[in-house]
């Protein structure tokens, strides 16, 4: 019989952070993940950490606060934003005794560079290669506190019981077979869905699984039509280039060699919050002043030391995915989306509206990033709510643990849900599906969208949903079957499709990362509101709930 | 683009068939890209791993025409242009669990051995390790890793010795041992564990592994540092390589230290390799007399150097002095501990 | 190629495998190739010295180096693969970081030893002769036809990685021997193991493993109908023949490969005699017939004409 106290679903930073701060507090801890844990996307992340730690100049969590609480439009909750800005530099000093490499200045203090829409440089880096860096220090301490890993694992479903959430239901991909294991609390950290989207930084595996669960389960998500798209993102395959370059001094320049940024931040220039430097990338492009669909990033002036020391990652990645030597030519970079704000709804420690059930990182909406999120804040993020939930799931369990099992009739239901799709005939093969739901979503519901362009998009988006529920797999064995996977993976992306495309039909403002064009400005008395999507019989049923407005009143937003 | 590719194909890691595909891929397709064209429109049983796509999770390690790649960091141009038709196959040295599907647990439990999380003391909450930006350089290269597996594949010792620690695993101990927040104490405690059977002194320093590696970690040069490191505490230590001769019966003897002293010895007193002395030395003087037959054999042939006539460098007053100088500096800079500039690292 | 180098033969060649620099005096000589004695020559250091004593590995290196520039000779000579791979590793430290040379030749100054400016290379004569203009001079002495005899190259790891530091042909399938076995008017022979790594740095501490590489180059070449086996490094050459016997009995079956220097390979295809080549200096000794293909006299008919 598998069960724990806690069990956690996903192994990123977030998920492993959470793990180990539940084995700290004594739980018996287990985590879920289909991939091997050093695998997972917050891997891939690049620029780094935030966290009011006043190294590079005088900073304080108030102005990191005002900072992000500016950076989410206003929509982020200003309670949840506090505590992860205080708690920050905390979470950074305990990386570092972890073992964390942080870049350092030249007097050994934790080094911190500028990042977008920040007062103050406070993102703290590992050269440009900082989730590498955290991924494996976290995972050094996975294996520290020995704690077991179900792994290539894919969580199918939450398993139910008395109206709270007793564990998950998983598909053994390495032999195939669907097991229970049983928790009092569960947590999901399963991070993103930019795959649903045809540009996008994110890696094949963030396909939303997780939220899907929970929103299957009647929790409401949170937020879901705010994607964030990166502006600097490469065209052959969406790989990330690092904000981190324009916080080294990197331009962005049109087709005619001009820095466009002038015109909508004058004041922030590149390092502008990634909303608005999508914007106005987007509108260069669209008007017709792009390269091949792209602006230019232009580190040619920094020097070939600079980097090399301090961005050599980006440097690689320019020269194996786009054929270029950025100390020689700029970059051709667009946006693509990166970060979704939205997931499911929690509150500062975790908790879920369903008993047993927490969330953290990005597939979570606290919300601490709000309508758009400030480059850095996403690690700390991970960090911040994955110790909370850890803690707060590991104690809780430990105080009010029951016994209650994932019921064997949920194991065979699940398992006849995978046979169910190794039995269909006729249908299309994933990839048809998946690329035709990608392209509709990076044309109708990426940077600028309105209400042709949504409406377009919800139709595609069902009937994909329907055809999805036929495309067939060619290998119906039990063995390392990645072609199930991926059909798992589309539902998810579908469902998580439909959650987004609705609440951006209804949302009729621009605010943060959602662009209407047809309503381009912020309205704060209709809209200042969370927007939550239920589960209702398969469809999207909306719902709203107010902003936590603690310090900060909204103001006009410009950089 | 149309590529091809022949792919090993096996449905549980016993039986094996090649087959041949050709798709049509953008002409910026990594392998990565192919195999996902092969499996998406040709067949959806092939399987393999992958996920960031971009060089950093290390999940699609894969031997191409017998060397271990990255997928996703192998573009496909350069082959369609030269017109060949690569073989790709899993990595080697780990058991093959389906198509290009490796088991990598033997590899994560090597990486478990090896204790790879920091051991410091606990620290208080506000107060950092100031750990200056030009010694986190001696560990630069080895945090780098990506544990992709691409230099475990390639290991000429870990094929003759499947429980060699590898590549892979010795640079990650390099990491720890390296990195100055650990004292002393941790760092002796990991090299004693590094000097037994089957670690550092297995290496046989046929540098695949540097040349296999896509991030540029080097392990043979982590493997060398974890040497110097040994070297750094002596190696009369307690590593248990006691080199002269006469070393109480009962001594235990690291013969991978012992033929490395016999080296520095020779080289500080005579300029030269002390040829006679390699055999009894490192792997013990009883040994060496019993195996008779090998020493007919060489000085058959007459390969055995006449021990009385040593073979010396002109000037080699020189040698020494270098010596005498060198070691005083070393002591001098003991402060710096693990900091010596690395030496070993092969530049770009 | 170039008419004189600063010849760096190495330990061993110095040593227990003296047939190795007799046949590559006599080949240079044929040549027209002057070798040039260094002043003091020490060990390069090995894998060994490189490992344990970083520090004086460069600074013995780096007096090699200065003393070839001393004798204004801007190219070292090399026929062993270890010493070209640390030779060509220092050297490149040196010529890339400036405040290293410094600091180095500070110490060398002190202790009274040739200091070292960077202006020397390192080319081993494998390089020289396959390609380019040493390869034309090396087919004009090629006057003994070795027509007949089976070769099998063995490159032995250092020549070929880490190609950042040699760089002189792919590592993953080399040509160069394969260009001179043809030279000679000798078949060469192809298999898997030709590029993997006979075991020899750990042939004495851990001798079940490197055995258990040093059959593979062995056994293949035998199964694939090799008269010998060439190869341009000393270590090598002793492992795959003063260790063959033990290679034998470790893989249960008979090997029975003699292994040639590359230089005495050459040396026979420029028609020099075997007391220069020194065969008989061999643990696994070639058989008449297999000696008879080497030594044949210029002229000779070949044997099934």
């Amino acid at each position: 019989m598998l069960r724990h106290d806690v069990v956690v679903v996903g192994a990123g930073l977030a998920g492993m952070r959470a793990a180990i701060e539940a084995k700290r507090a004594g739980a018996d801890v287990a985590i879920i993940s289909k991939l091997h844990p050093t695998r997972s996307h917050s891997g891939s992340a690049e620029g780094g950490i935030n966290a009011a730690l006043g190294n590079a100049s005088e900073d304080s969590p108030e102005i990191h606060t005002f900072d992000t609480v500016k950076g989410s439009d206003y929509l982020g909750d200003q309670d949840a934003i506090e505590i992860m800005c205080t708690e920050a530099p905390g979470d950074i000093y305990e990386l570092e005794h972890m073992g964390a490499v942080f870049s350092r200045f030249a007097d050994g203090r934790i080094a911190q560079r500028p990042f977008g829409a920040a007062g103050s440089p406070r993102t703290v880096y590992s050269a440009d290669i900082t989730g590498h860096v955290l991924i494996h220090v976290l995972y050094e301490q996975l294996l520290k506190y020995e704690v077991p890993v179900y792994e290539e694992f894919f969580a199918l479903d939450l398993a139910l019981d008395g109206g709270r959430c007793v564990g998950v239901l998983a598909w053994d991909i390495v032999s195939g077979g669907v097991h229970g294991i049983s928790a009092h609390n569960t947590i999901l950290a399963t991070g993103g869905v930019g795959r649903m989207y045809y540009g996008t930084t994110n890696a094949y595996a963030c396909t939303g699984d997780g939220m899907s669960m929970a929103w299957r389960a009647g929790v409401p998500l949170k937020d879901m039509e705010f994607m964030q798209f990166h502006p600097t993102t490469l065209k052959s395959n969406g790989v990330l280039i690092t904000e981190g370059c324009r916080g080294e001094g990197a331009y962005l320049r049109n087709s005619n060699g001009d820095r466009f940024m002038a015109i909508a931040a004058p004041n922030a220039m590149e390092l502008a919050s990634r909303d608005v430097v999508s914007r106005a990338e987007t509108k260069e492009i669209e008007e017709g002043r792009g390269v091949d669909g792209c602006v230019l990033l232009d580190l040619t002036h920094l020097g070939a030391k600079k980097i090399l020391t301090r961005l050599p990652g980006s440097r690689e990645l320019a020269m194996d995915y786009a054929g270029v030597d950025p100390i020689l030519e700029p970059i051709p970079v667009r946006p693509g989306a990166h970060y979704h704000m939205g997931g499911v709804d929690t509150d500062s420690d975790g908790q879920t509206l369903l008993p047993g059930l927490y969330a953290a990182g990005e597939c979570a909406c606290v919300s601490v990033h709000g309508a758009n999120r400030l480059g850095g804040n996403s690690l700390m993020e991970t960090i911040t709510f994955g110790r909370r939930s850890g803690a707060h799931a590991g104690a809780e369990a430990l105080a009010n643990r029951n016994g209650a099992l994932v019921a064997a009739s949920a194991v065979r239901d699940a398992d006849s849900r995978i046979r169910a799709i190794f039995g269909r005939a006729g249908g299309q093969r994933p990839w048809q599906v998946r690329e035709e739901l990608a392209t509709s979503m990076y044309d109708d519901a990426g940077v600028f969208r309105n209400q042709e362009r949504l409406e377009r998009c919800l139709t595609a988006v069902g009937d994909l949903r329907e055809r999805g529920r036929d495309v067939v797999v060619d290998d119906t064995g039990d063995r390392f079957n990645t072609d199930l996977v991926s059909v798992l993976e589309l539902e998810s992306m579908l469902e998580m499709a439909d959650c987004l495309v609705t609440g951006a039909l209804a949302r009729q403002e621009s605010r943060g990362a959602h662009t209407r064009l047809d309503h381009p400005e912020r309205d704060d008395e209709r809209w200042m509101k969370h927007t939550l999507a239920w589960y209702d019989g398969g469809k999207v049923r909306l719902d709203y709930k107010p902003v936590t407005v603690t310090r900060f009143e909204p103001m006009v937003r410009s950089y | 683009m149309e590529v091809t590719l022949k792919i090993r194909r096996s449905p549980d890691g016993a039986s094996h068939t090649t087959e041949t595909y050709t798709v049509e891929v953008p002409e910026t397709a990594t392998l990565l890209d192919a195999l996902d064209a092969v499996k998406d429109k040709r067949d959806g049983t092939l399987a393999y791993r992958k996920s960031c796509r971009m060089a950093v999770c290390g999940s699609c390690g894969m031997r191409m025409d017998g060397g271990a790649v990255l997928a996703c960091k192998t573009a496909m141009k350069p082959l369609v242009e030269a017109g060949h038709v690569p073989t790709i196959s899993p990595m080697g040295n780990l058991p093959v669990i389906k198509d290009l599907v490796v088991d990598m647990e033997p590899f994560w439990a090597k990486i478990r051995a090896v204790k790879p999380f920091l051991q410091t003391e606990a620290h208080p909450a506000k107060e950092h390790l100031v750990e200056a930006q030009v010694q986190q350089a001696n560990i630069g290269k080895e945090a780098l890793c990506i544990m992709c597996g691409c230099c475990v594949s390639e290991c000429n010792s870990m094929e003759s010795d499947p429980d060699f620690l590898g590549p892979a695993a010795l640079a990650k101990a390099q990491r720890f041992v390296g990195d100055q927040r650990e004292d002393d104490v941790a760092r002796r405690s990991r090299l004693k564990d590094l000097n037994g059977a089957h670690g550092i002194w297995d290496c046989t320093r046929c540098y695949f592994c540097n040349q296999r590696c896509p991030k540029g970690v080097d392990p043979r040069d982590a493997i060398a540092k974890l040497g110097a490191q040994t070297f750094r505490f002596g190696s009369g230590s307690e590593f248990g390589a006691k080199t002269n001769m006469f070393a109480p019966v009962g001594t235990v003897v690291e013969p991978g230290v012992a033929h490395a002293q016999v080296f520095v010895d020779s080289t500080r007193r005579g300029g030269f390799l002390d040829e006679t002395q390699l055999v009894p030395k490192t792997i013990g003087p009883l040994a060496a007399a019993l195996d008779v037959p090998f020493a007919l054999r060489l000085a058959r042939a007459g390969k055995v150097p006449n021990p009385l006539h040593k073979h010396k460098a002109k000037n080699n007053d020189e040698v020494k002095r270098l010596w005498k100088l060198l070691e005083a500096q070393a002591r001098e800079q003991q402060g710096l501990g693990t900091n010596h500039p690395s030496l070993i690292d092969s530049h770009d | 190629m170039q008419d004189r180098y600063a010849y760096y033969p190495g330990c061993l060649a110095s040593l227990s495998q003296k047939e190795l620099d007799s046949s590559t005096r006599a080949v240079c000589a044929k040549l027209g190739v002057e070798l040039v004695e260094l002043e003091s020559m020490t060990c390069c250091g090995a894998g060994d010295i490189h490992e344990a004593k970083p520090d004086y590995y460069l600074h013995l290196n780096a007096r090699i180096l200065g003393q070839a520039e001393a004798l204004g000779i801007p190219t070292i000579l090399t026929i062993c693969n270890v010493c070209t791979l640390n030779l060509r590793q220092a050297n490149k430290k040196l010529k890339q970081d400036s405040g290293e040379l410094e600091r180095v030749n500070r110490n060398l100054a002190e202790v009274g030893a040739a200091t070292y400016s960077g202006e020397v290379e390192v080319r081993h004569l494998l390089w020289e002769v396959s390609e380019g203009d040493g390869y034309e001079r090396f087919k004009e002495i090629a006057v003994r036809s070795l027509e007949g005899l089976r070769v099998a190259p063995f490159y032995g790891c250092q020549i070929l990685r880490p190609s950042k530091l040699l760089g002189f042909e792919n590592p993953d399938s080399p040509q160069s021997l394969e260009r001179l076995i043809e030279a000679c008017g000798a078949e060469a022979i192809d298999y898997e193991a030709k590029v993997k790594c006979c075991g020899f740095p750990i042939v004495l501490a851990r001798e079940d493993v490197a055995l258990g590489m040093a059959v593979q180059p062995l056994a293949q070449a035998r199964d694939a109908g090799a008269d010998v086996i060439v190869t341009p490094c000393p270590l090598c050459h002793l492992s795959l023949d003063a260790w063959q016997q033990k290679a034998e009995k470790h893989a249960g079956r008979p090997l029975n490969v003699p292994i040639l220097h590359l230089a005495q390979l050459l040396g026979a295809a420029a028609g020099i005699r075997e007391d220069e080549l020194k065969f008989k200096r061999h643990v696994v000794r070639l058989s008449s017939e297999v000696q008879d293909k080497l030594l044949r006299p210029q002229g000779a008919p070949v044997a099934g004409d």
